[in-house]
C-alpha cells in the first residue's frame, strides 16, 4: 500500500466513524424532544387510543429503544429513509426535489463567488493599499455581516417591487406546472426567478473568499521566492499567479467545507425568496416532529459535511507537496 | 570594456519616519570575468546595492541619482519590459536565504524550466534536458528534478538556486550572501562550486557578504561599504593585506581566525550610523579611534593610492601604516585589555554517558505487534565536565545534536539515560522538587535575540521578570537590574530601562538577553549559538563579554556553535560533536594545532581565511551526515571519512582511543604529526565533485 493509499484509508475510516457518531446523535436528540409526531392528532380528538397504538406499532415506535436504534441504523446506512409520518409518502420522494432545488441555486453561486472573489482578492492583495482594495473589503465585509434576509429583502424591494425587473417570489411562476427536472430548470422563466437569489448568495459568500485570498497574497508578497521569481524576469501577472497559487490552500479548504454545508441550504434566503429548498423543509419537519424526515435530512447534511472534509484533506495533500500524508510527527 | 559600471549611485528608502539614505554616491566597476566582492556589516547598504542593480528594490526604495551601466546600457532608465529581458538572460541572481527562496509548491526542475522558458523559446523536452544537465553541473542527482524544495536540505537547495542562475549562462551573477545560514562545511562546498562553475562559464561574479574571509578567498577586487558609503576599494590583495581605512582595519581585526586563538579579537565598539540624513561628516567618525575635526567636517572622497589598484576614503590615508599598527591594539578602540587567566575552579557540571533519544512514531500495526519503535539518537552517550570559570565550546554541523545536548543539560528536556550531576547533586535530586533552584543556577541564552525577547515588555520588565519568578533580590529589584545591565555593557543603564526591544540594535538586544540570564547570578550559563545572527563586530563584542564573565564571575559556560573560529577564540576546552557523540575533546590550543579526528580536521579546514595571500587547502567532505535513526555500524563518521578502513566499519572507536593528556579523540587512525590538512587534501584531490546524493542520507533529508 502506498503512503497515499494508507492515508486515504485512514481518513475514510475516520469519516465512517464520524458518520456513525453523527447518526446516533440525531437519533438520541430527536427522542429527547418532548411530545411525539401524533400529539397534534390526538389533541384534535381525531384518533382513538386503539388507533394510536396501531399506528405506533406500524412505525415500530412501541419497541424498546435499543431495538429502534438498531433498525434505524440498519436502514439509514442502506439509505432506506422510510415513510414520512405526516406526508404519507417516501421520505426520499419529499427530500430529493428540495435538495436538488437548493443545490442548483447554491452550488453555482458558491463556485462563481469562489472563483471571482478569490481572483479579486488576490489582485487587491497584490496592489495593497489601493482604493479598490479598501472598497472591496468594506463592501464584502458589509455583505458578509449583514443577515442574508436583510440583503435579500433589500434586493427584493429594489429589483422586484421598484424596478420590476424580476419576480420577487418562488422558483417558477404560479401558472407553470413543469414535470421533471429538465422541464423545471431549463426555461427562461426559471432563469428569471433564479437571478435574484443567485446574486444575493454570491454576494453573501464573497467576503470570506476575498479576505482569505487577499491575506494569503499579502503574506506571500514579501517572500524570498517571489523575489527570485521577479529576478528571473517573470511579469507582474505571472508573479501574482505564483503568489496566488501559494495561497490557495486555505481557500481550497474553505471551499470544500462550504460545499458540504450547502446541503443544509440557506434557510433564511429560502424563506425570503420562497425557494422550495431543503432548509425550509427541515424547519417544517422539526416543527411537526416528523422523525423519519428529520433523521434523513440531518443524515444527508452530516454526510455531506463529512465527505467535504475528506475531500478537503485529499485536495490538501494533492495541492501542497509539503503536506505529509504519513501523518508522522516529523513533518 | 567593463561589464558593470556603477557611478555615484544613491538609493533612498522612504519610511514613515523619514527618508533612509541606504546607499550614498557609490561607484565601482566590474570587468568581464572578474570576481567582485562587496563587504560590510548589515545596514551598510550592500544588499540594497544589489537590488538596485537587479531592479528589485522594494516599492518604497528608489534610485535617487547616479547610473548603473551594464554593457553600455543604463539599467536605471529601462522600462519594466526591457528590464525583464535583461534579468536572468544577462544578470542572474543567487538569493540570500536558500531555505525560503524556492517556490514551495513548484518542483525545483519546473522552477528552473520556468526561468529558461521565460526567456527562450524552447520545447519542454529541451528545457528538461537542460535542467538535468544543470543538476549534474552543480552536483545534484538529475533524477531528482521533479522533487519539491522541501525534499532537499539547505545546502542542496542553494545548489538548486545556483543551477537556476547558470541556466542561461549569464554574463554577471549577483550572489547575495549565498552561504549565510549554512554550516561551515556546506558553505565551503557551495563557494567552491560557485567558483568552479563560474570559471568554466567565464562569467563575472558580484559577491555580497559580511564574511571578509569568503571574499579574501574568492574575489579579485572588492569594495568595503559602511553606512552606504564605499570606504575602501581596490584589489583584494592590497585592501585586505594593507588596509588604509580604519574601518577596514577594524573589520579585519574582528574577523576571528583559528590560528590566533590566544589573541582576543578586536571589536569595533558602537553600532552602525543612523542613515536618516545624507552624510555630511565621515560616516565612520563616531566609531573611529583616529577621528579628528577634519573628519567631522566632511566625508572624505575616495583617494587613489599611488602605483596600485587601491582607493580609500579617509582623511588620514597618509598615516595608514601608523594606524594599522595601532588598530591591532584593543586599547586604541577604547576596549580595556583585561586578559588575566584566572584559575579554573571546581567541577560544576558533569555528565556521564548522557542520552536523549526520541521515539519515532510507528504504524499502529507495528505497535500492536509489540515491535520496538525506532529511536532518533539525538544525544548518544555524551560525557562532559565543565568547571567554574571555564568555557567549554561544543562544535558540530547542524543536526549533530548540539542544541539538544544544550537543552538536555539545561534540563529543558529530560535525559533518557546516563548520569547527570550538577553542583554535586544528581539529576534525580533536581527532578524531585528542586527544579526551581536549578532554574536559578542554570541559565540558557538562545540563538535568536530578536525572537527571544517579548516585544511588549520594556528592558526593565524583561530583565526584572526572572527576579519576580524566583523571588530573588526583590527588595532591591531596581538596583539588581541596573547592576546587571552595567555588567553586560549597557551603560548608562538608566537610559535603557524604559526602552522596548524594537528600539534597540541587534547587539543591544543580545546584551539584554544576556542580562536576563545573568540577573539571577547563575553559576552556569548555556549559550546556544548566541552570535549566529550578529554581525562580526557585534559577535566579537559578545564573545569578549562571555570571556570576561567567565573570568570575573566564576561561572561555567557551555558555548554551542557551528562556527569553529569563534569557538576557538572564546573557549578553554572544545568538544566536537558528530551525530550525537563527542568525537574529540581537549584543550582549544591542542585541538586547533593538532586535530586528531579527521572530522575535526575538515571542520577546521573549512573555515575561511581572511588573508588573501594564504592559500588554504580545501578539504571537502562528501555527502551529509547519515540518518540518526539508522546509523551505520562501526564509526559513525566512516561513510564520509577519507581514511576509513574495514576496522572503522566494524567496531566503533571509543573516545579514549587516542589520548595525549587532556586531549582525547575517537579514531583508529588519528591525524598524526604531519600537517593534517595536506594529508587529507592529497587523498581527496579531484573528488569534490562527488554528488551529495551518494550519501545514504539524501532520501531522509526530505523528511524534515
Amino acid at each position: 500500500m502506498s503512503e497515499f493509499q494508507r492515508f486515504l484509508a485512514k481518513r475514510l475510516a475516520i469519516s465512517i466513524l464520524l458518520t456513525l457518531v453523527a447518526v446516533s446523535v440525531i437519533f438520541v436528540v430527536l427522542r429527547l424532544l418532548p411530545g411525539s409526531p401524533f400529539e397534534s392528532l390526538v389533541t384534535a380528538g381525531n384518533l382513538s387510543q386503539q388507533q394510536i397504538t396501531e399506528i405506533r406499532a406500524m412505525y415500530g415506535l412501541d419497541q424498546p429503544m435499543w431495538r429502534q436504534y438498531l433498525s434505524y441504523l440498519q436502514s439509514i446506512l442502506l439509505f432506506q429513509f422510510g415513510y414520512s409520518i405526516l406526508r404519507s409518502q417516501p421520505v426520499w420522494g419529499v427530500l430529493a426535489p428540495r435538495l436538488v432545488n437548493t443545490l442548483i441555486l447554491l452550488v453555482p453561486a458558491l463556485v462563481t463567488t469562489a472563483v471571482l472573489s478569490s481572483l479579486l482578492g488576490m489582485y487587491v492583495g497584490w496592489n495593497r493599499g489601493s482604493k479598490l482594495e479598501k472598497l472591496s473589503i468594506i463592501a464584502t465585509t458589509f455583505l458578509r455581516s449583514t443577515p442574508v434576509f436583510i440583503t435579500g429583502i433589500l434586493f427584493v424591494i429594489i429589483f422586484a417591487y421598484n424596478l420590476e425587473l424580476v419576480p420577487a417570489f418562488g422558483m417558477r411562476s404560479i401558472s407553470a406546472s413543469p414535470e421533471g427536472y429538465v422541464e423545471t430548470f431549463a426555461s427562461l422563466d426559471f432563469l428569471h426567478h433564479y437571478i435574484l437569489p443567485f446574486t444575493v448568495s454570491v454576494l453573501y459568500y464573497s467576503g470570506d473568499f476575498l479576505l482569505l485570498a487577499r491575506n494569503g497574497v499579502v503574506e506571500k508578497r514579501g517572500s524570498e521566492f517571489l523575489k527570485l521569481h521577479r529576478a528571473k524576469g517573470l511579469s507582474e501577472m505571472q508573479q501574482l499567479a505564483r503568489a496566488g497559487r501559494n495561497s490557495m490552500l486555505p481557500i481550497l479548504t474553505y471551499f470544500a467545507l462550504r460545499l458540504g454545508m450547502i446541503f443544509q441550504g440557506l434557510i433564511l434566503l429560502e424563506v425570503v425568496f420562497g425557494w422550495p429548498g431543503i432548509g425550509r423543509e427541515l424547519v417544517l419537519a422539526i416543527q411537526q416532529q416528523d422523525y423519519p424526515l428529520v433523521q434523513a435530512a440531518v443524515f444527508i447534511m452530516a454526510l455531506a459535511v463529512i465527505v467535504a472534509n475528506l475531500v478537503a484533506d485529499v485536495l490538501y495533500a494533492y495541492f501542497d507537496p509539503t503536506v505529509s500524508t504519513s501523518g508522522g510527527g516529523a513533518a | 570594456m567593463s561589464l558593470l559600471d556603477i557611478t555615484d549611485l544613491t538609493v533612498t528608502y522612504s519610511t514613515d519616519s523619514g527618508t533612509v539614505h541606504a546607499v550614498n554616491d557609490v561607484s565601482f566597476s566590474i570587468d568581464e570575468g572578474v570576481n567582485y566582492g562587496l563587504a560590510g556589516e548589515s545596514g551598510s547598504g550592500k544588499s540594497t546595492l544589489a537590488e538596485a542593480v537587479l531592479g528589485l528594490l522594494p516599492s518604497n526604495g528608489s534610485v535617487e541619482s547616479g547610473s548603473i551601466e551594464f554593457q553600455g546600457r543604463d539599467l536605471t532608465g529601462l522600462s519594466e519590459r526591457e528590464r525583464r529581458d535583461v534579468l536572468w538572460e544577462d544578470i542572474a541572481y543567487i538569493p540570500q536565504s536558500a531555505m525560503d527562496s524556492l517556490d514551495p509548491v513548484m518542483s525545483t526542475g519546473a522552477q528552473i524550466r520556468q526561468a529558461i522558458q521565460t526567456h527562450r523559446n524552447v520545447t519542454d523536452d529541451k528545457a528538461r534536458a537542460r535542467v538535468r544537465e544543470l543538476f549534474e553541473i552543480v552536483g545534484l542527482d538529475p533524477d531528482r528534478i521533479d522533487d519539491y524544495p522541501h525534499e532537499f536540505s539547505g545546502g542542496m537547495r542553494q545548489r538548486v538556486t545556483i543551477a537556476m542562475a547558470l541556466a542561461l549562462e549569464p554574463d554577471l551573477i549577483i550572489a547575495d550572501e549565498p552561504t549565510t545560514g549554512l554550516d561551515v562545511i556546506v558553505q565551503d562546498k557551495i563557494i567552491d562550486k560557485i567558483l568552479e562553475i563560474q570559471d568554466r562559464m567565464d562569467s563575472s561574479l558580484l559577491l555580497i557578504t559580511h564574511e571578509i574571509g569568503v571574499i579574501a578567498e574568492t574575489c579579485d577586487e572588492l569594495s568595503i561599504l559602511y553606512g552606504g558609503k564605499a570606504m575602501e576599494q581596490g584589489s583584494v590583495d592590497n585592501v585586505l593585506v594593507n588596509p588604509t581605512n580604519p574601518y577596514t582595519m577594524g573589520l579585519k581585526n574582528s574577523f576571528p581566525e583559528i590560528e590566533e586563538g590566544d589573541q582576543d579579537p578586536v571589536s569595533i565598539p558602537g553600532s552602525p550610523p543612523n542613515l536618516s540624513e545624507s552624510p555630511s561628516a565621515c560616516v565612520f567618525k563616531d566609531r573611529c579611534p583616529f577621528a579628528t575635526e577634519e573628519c567631522e567636517a566632511s566625508h572624505p572622497d575616495l583617494v587613489d593610492l599611488p602605483n596600485r589598484n587601491h582607493r580609500s576614503a579617509c582623511h588620514h590615508v597618509t598615516k595608514a601604516a601608523q594606524m594599522r599598527r595601532d588598530a591591532t591594539d584593543p586599547e586604541t578602540w577604547g576596549i580595556p585589555d583585561s586578559h588575566d587567566e584566572s584559575d579554573r575552579g571546581e567541577v560544576l557540571l558533569e555528565t556521564d554517558g548522557l542520552e536523549k533519544y526520541y521515539e519515532q512514531s510507528q504504524p499502529l500495526l507495528e505497535q500492536l505487534r509489540g515491535n520496538d519503535p525506532n529511536y532518533v539518537r539525538a544525544v548518544d552517550g555524551v560525557s562532559l565536565r565543565v568547571r567554574r570559570s571555564e568555557i567549554l565550546g561544543i562544535a558540530g554541523e547542524s543536526g549533530c545534536g548540539k542544541s539538544t545536548l544544550g537543552e538536555t543539560i539545561a534540563l529543558l528536556k529530560q535525559p533518557t539515560g546516563g548520569e547527570f550531576v550538577f553542583d554535586g547533586e544528581p539529576y534525580e535530586h533536581y527532578a524531585d522538587g528542586n527544579m526551581r533552584e536549578f532554574r536559578r543556577k542554570v541559565q540558557i541564552i538562545f540563538q535568536d535575540p530578536f525572537d527571544s525577547l517579548n516585544p511588549r515588555q520594556t528592558v526593565r520588565q524583561l530583565v526584572g521578570e526572572p527576579l519576580t519568578i524566583h523571588d530573588y533580590r526583590t527588595e532591591e529589584r531596581e538596583r539588581a537590574i541596573i547592576e546587571t545591565l552595567e555588567k553586560v555593557g549597557l551603560t548608562p543603564a538608566r537610559k535603557f530601562l524604559d526602552q522596548y526591544p524594537h528600539q534597540l540594535s541587534g547587539g543591544q538586544r543580545q546584551r539584554v538577553a544576556v542580562a536576563k540570564a545573568l540577573v539571577l547570578d547563575p553559576d552556569f550559563l548555556i549559550c546556544d549559538e548566541p552570535a549566529s545572527m550578529l554581525d562580526v563586530s557585534l559577535k566579537v563584542n559578545l564573545l569578549n563579554l562571555l570571556r570576561e564573565l567567565a573570568d570575573t564571575e566564576d561561572i561555567g559556560i557551555v558555548y554551542i556553535s557551528h562556527d569553529l573560529a569563534s569557538l576557538v577564540q572564546v573557549s578553554d576546552r572544545l568538544a566536537i560533536m558528530y551525530l550525537g557523540r563527542v568525537i574529540e575533546e581537549g584543550d582549544v590550543e591542542s585541538i586547533a594545532a593538532e586535530p586528531k579526528h579527521p572530522y575535526t580536521t575538515s571542520l577546521l579546514a573549512a573555515a575561511p581565511e581572511k588573508d588573501p595571500t594564504v592559500d588554504r587547502d580545501r578539504v571537502l567532505l562528501d555527502g551529509e551526515p547519515p540518518d540518526p535513526v539508522d546509523l551505520p555500524s562501526g564509526c559513525v563518521f566512516a561513510p564520509r571519512c577519507p581514511k576509513a578502513e574495514d576496522e572503522c566499519r566494524e567496531s566503533e572507536p571509543g573516545l579514549d582511543t587516542v589520548r595525549s593528556g587532556e586531549h582525547r579523540a575517537a579514531c583508529y587512525f588519528p591525524d598524526g604529526e604531519t600537517p593534517a590538512a595536506d594529508d587529507l587534501a592529497d587523498d581527496r584531490s579531484g573528488t569534490y565533485g562527488d554528488p551529495e546524493f551518494s550519501s545514504p542520507a539524501s532520501g531522509d533529508s526530505a523528511s524534515d
